[in-house]
């Protein structure tokens, strides 16, 4: 479904991504890991667009999707939630998801009928299935971080995507909260049928969901295979596991 | 649609504002019904500005220039051409949204502080031409006695009209902020980055807002007209877009009907304090200066956190 | 535009006079250049101090008369200013540097407004006006024209600020620690200098660019009230096209804007105005972060 092929990118004197190669097949739960500054957040901002590859190609469903604006990859299919907590922390939990709903309707720039009628249903099932029921009237800006978190992960589902990037997902999260976090996607995994592209720090995580695993090292792929195959790979070990 | 609007809550308090205001002109004296007009048309320009900078986070820093466009557009059509009258009422918005969608075409493009740099010149370019232009706009006298049709031929008539007028542009500006519209607008003034990534063309929304913001600049500039049938320069002189940057701030500009409460302010004190003294500028500043330190909500958000801090505290005491 | 032509002769004078006040108006946006680079924020009362160093100068130059008046007045008139930002800077401003960079900017124009009140309670509203000292005044002949002494000054009293501020921010250690906080502040702050006080200095240095310029434009020009709105819009937009917080930008503005205005009164007297406005606009269209590249 998700094809990188040698994609290149570098910042002034720095290269951030040095020839990174990722395959995600329909369905799959697949995770990027690498020690810090290998490039994972890199290359998912060239994913969706937020950065334009120097060189190589990014193809989804066939289509290459290298270098348009992250508006344009979004209403493709792909979804994303960010490393850093990045919601509406003025708007209420309700009102942030349904931004995102509004725009997979094409609604967004509806004038004159109250926003509060559109989309209801939508967003509350979307806040349902990510159990923030109960907060739908805060201000976002009031969560605890790991609700937060998740509410991120509630504003990407409101675009019904196809694949669903998460960086970091559990990052900053307490353990109870990391392992609710991620029965959560496995279960919209499968409910959903979505494919999910995600990058973590957490090993036991990373093996215990991910069908496939693809290992960065200073911005190029050193390897993706089966959790298996990985963990039994002697450059993976050396250059990662084993200092871990 | 209406359905929102009768349902809300503060509908009671505007329906019985209004009917107040209505019969005003019949209580208070003639100057009185004057001021209280002119603090109707700058309500309407400070809500205006507030749709884009309160709620949709741009810095518009040369609004004025909008309200003055408008202003011209319709003084020019009324005193220079032999079109009928209903043509100049409706060209203020018009030109003045066009000039908007023109002038909001390139700032989009840039982030905050160049998007009102460029404003700023632009708008000043647009200002040295009508300061100059003596032979077609009146230069630095600006234009005088303008010819308004019978029905507005008293002030009171005017009144009546430009009441009508702005509590039309505010259920429609009520409309839009409430819409999916708006609420996207709001989404991209706190995270315009998220708002990308969740599929919205951030740029031309903001234009939409810009136009629909220059529109309503444009109706509250023929208003003015309407009320003091003349138009100066000042209108578009940046002196006059920060001051109706400070009524949004004194009003409140995270709520909707702030910035009214600020012109209402600004125009009010101008006015009495204008009888003792000739200092309003100085006053106007330390106005700012304590609103700065002690008021950044402005007095309308001020009040509104009060009183829902209230509202909360009176619920916790209750006993469950 | 009339069938007028001009000759070399002339189109060389009205160069003169567009660098002369380029020079002004370079000193002037020099200051708030350097305020903008380090506080970052536009300071909209340059402009008001940009009068009262105006008005100092002739107050000044009036008691104490004469040649002596005037070089005095040219020494004190931006000491006057700086103390005045000061004053403002160290009661109000600094409190202030933690909050958004919107209500920084309104308190300065909150700032403007009301030393724009002051100077009509202490001078009124009329007409004031400085003459320059003897050696200063008439003119030179040159190039077959005659050249005012007193811009010919001014074309040197520019590029003098310059090369002095251009000392003080490379070879001072104050001025190294400002340009060091107008690029990274958290770093200058963790490396235990006191931010604030580095805010203040730049600050009031600014400022007295501003009174500089006002002093130095009080010969030539009626000294009025509204001297402050228009200065202040020609130097926001001088700044901008230059390259927000770089001197050398402000430089370059300057001279931009100066030029145009001198030719625009050649070529079209009524709108003269409007040529700088317009070149401020293509500029703008083709390079909106300024000429040079910012230093932030």
């Amino acid at each position: 479904m998700l094809r990188v092929e040698g994609v290149v990118k570098s910042f002034d004197d720095f290269t951030a991504v040095d020839g990174a190669y990722l395959t995600v097949e329909r369905g799959e739960t697949v995770a990027v890991i690498g020690p810090n500054g290998a490039g994972k957040t890199t290359l998912f901002n060239l994913i969706t667009g937020h950065l334009k590859q120097d060189s190589g190609k990014i193809l989804f469903k066939g289509e290459a999707i290298g270098g348009l604006p992250p508006y344009h990859i979004c209403r493709k299919g792909i979804a994303r939630s960010f490393q850093i907590v990045n919601i509406f922390p003025r708007l209420t939990v309700f009102e942030n998801v349904q931004v995102a709903v509004h725009c997979q309707q094409r609604r967004s720039s509806t004038l004159f009928r109250p926003a509060h009628t559109i989309a209801v249903k939508e967003t509350r099932d979307i806040l349902e299935s990510v159990g923030l029921s109960g907060q739908t009237r805060n201000v976002a800006g009031s969560l605890s971080h790991g609700d937060q978190k998740v509410l991120e992960i509630a504003i990407a589902l409101g675009n019904e995507p196809e694949l669903l990037i998460l960086d970091e997902p559990t990052a900053g999260m307490s353990p109870e909260e990391t392992w609710t976090t991620i029965e959560l996607v496995k279960r919209l995994a499968l409910m959903r049928g979505l494919t999910i592209l995600f990058c973590e720090h957490d090993m036991e995580i990373v093996f215990s969901i991910a069908q496939s695993i693809m290992v960065m090292h200073q911005g190029r792929t050193l390897v993706q295979g089966t959790p298996e195959e990985i963990r039994n790979n002697s450059f993976v070990r050396e250059a990662y596991l084993g200092g871990a | 649609m209406f359905k929102s609007i009768v349902h809300s809550r503060g509908s009671g308090i505007a329906l019985a504002l209004l009917i107040l205001l209505a019969l005003l002109p019949l209580i208070v004296p003639r100057f009185f019904v004057y001021i209280f007009a002119l603090i109707y048309v700058t309500s309407l320009l400070a809500m205006s500005l507030n749709l884009v900078v309160g709620h949709g986070g741009m810095f518009q820093f040369h609004h004025g220039v909008f309200y003055g466009v408008g202003a011209y557009a319709m003084a020019l059509v009324v005193t220079k051409t032999s079109w009928p009258l209903w043509i100049g009422f409706v060209a203020g918005p018009l030109v003045a949204a066009t000039v908007g969608l023109l002038i909001g075409w390139f700032c989009v493009r840039l982030t905050r502080l160049y998007f009102a740099m460029l404003q700023i010149s632009l708008g000043s370019l647009i200002w040295a031409v009508v300061f100059r232009w003596y032979k077609f706009t009146g230069g630095d006298d600006g234009i005088h006695g303008i010819h308004m049709p019978p029905f507005l031929a008293s002030l009171n008539h005017s009144y009546y009209f430009i009441l009508v007028v702005l509590a039309i542009s505010l259920v429609l500006m009520y409309l839009i902020l409430k819409s999916p519209f708006g609420a996207t607008l709001q989404a991209i003034r706190d995270n315009p980055q998220r708002c990308e990534a969740v599929g919205i063309h951030v740029r031309r929304h903001q234009l939409y807002a810009i136009v629909i913001a220059t529109f309503f600049a444009g109706i509250a500039g023929v208003l003015f007209v309407v009320l003091e049938r003349s138009v100066f320069p000042e209108m578009l002189f940046w002196v006059m877009s920060l001051e109706i940057l400070i009524m949004c701030l004194l009003g409140g500009w995270f709520t909707f009907a702030g910035p009214m409460l600020g012109a209402a302010i600004t125009v009010g004190l101008r006015t009495f304090v204008g009888r003792y003294t000739e200092y309003w500028t100085l006053i106007l500043g330390i106005i700012l200066i304590l609103l700065i330190f002690f008021l950044p909500d402005g007095v309308m958000g001020f009040l509104l956190k009060t009183f829902r801090s209230q509202a909360k505290e009176g619920s916790e005491r209750s006993p469950l | 535009m009339g069938g007028v032509t001009y000759g070399p002769a002339e189109l060389i004078s009205q160069l003169l006079v567009g660098l002369s006040r380029s020079m002004i108006l370079f000193i002037v946006c020099a200051g708030l250049s350097f305020v903008l680079g380090v506080l970052r924020v536009p300071n909209v009362a340059h402009g008001s101090l940009y009068m009262i160093g105006a008005f100092v100068t002739f107050t000044i130059s009036k008691w104490i008369g004469g040649w002596v008046g005037f070089w005095l007045a040219l020494v004190l008139a931006p000491l006057v200013v700086a103390l005045i930002s000061l004053i403002a800077e160290r009661a109000l401003f600094c409190h202030l540097y933690q909050r958004e960079h919107l209500l920084l900017l309104l308190f300065t124009f909150a700032l403007s407004l009301i030393l724009g009140d002051l100077v009509k309670i202490v001078w009124g509203a009329e007409y004031r006006s400085v003459s320059a000292p003897d050696v200063l005044k008439g003119s030179i002949s040159m190039f077959g024209s005659s050249f005012p002494r007193y811009n010919l000054f001014l074309l040197v009293m520019g590029p003098l600020v310059a090369i002095l501020l251009w000392l003080f921010v490379n070879k001072t250690k104050i001025g190294r620690i400002s340009r060091a906080a107008a690029v990274d502040r958290e770093m200058v702050g963790v490396l235990g200098i006191n931010v604030s006080w580095v805010f203040a200095i730049a600050f009031v240095i600014g400022c007295f660019l501003a009174g500089l310029g006002g002093a130095l434009v009080a010969p030539t020009v009626g000294i009025t009230l509204g001297m402050d709105h228009t200065l202040i819009i020609e130097a926001f937009l001088i700044v901008t096209i230059g390259g927000l917080g770089n001197m050398w930008g402000a430089l370059l503005g300057s001279l931009i804007f100066g030029v145009t205005q001198a030719f625009g009164v050649l070529m079209w007297p009524q709108f003269a105005i409007v040529f700088p406005y317009l070149a401020v606009v293509i500029v703008l269209l083709l390079r909106p972060t300024g000429l040079v590249k910012s230093v932030w």
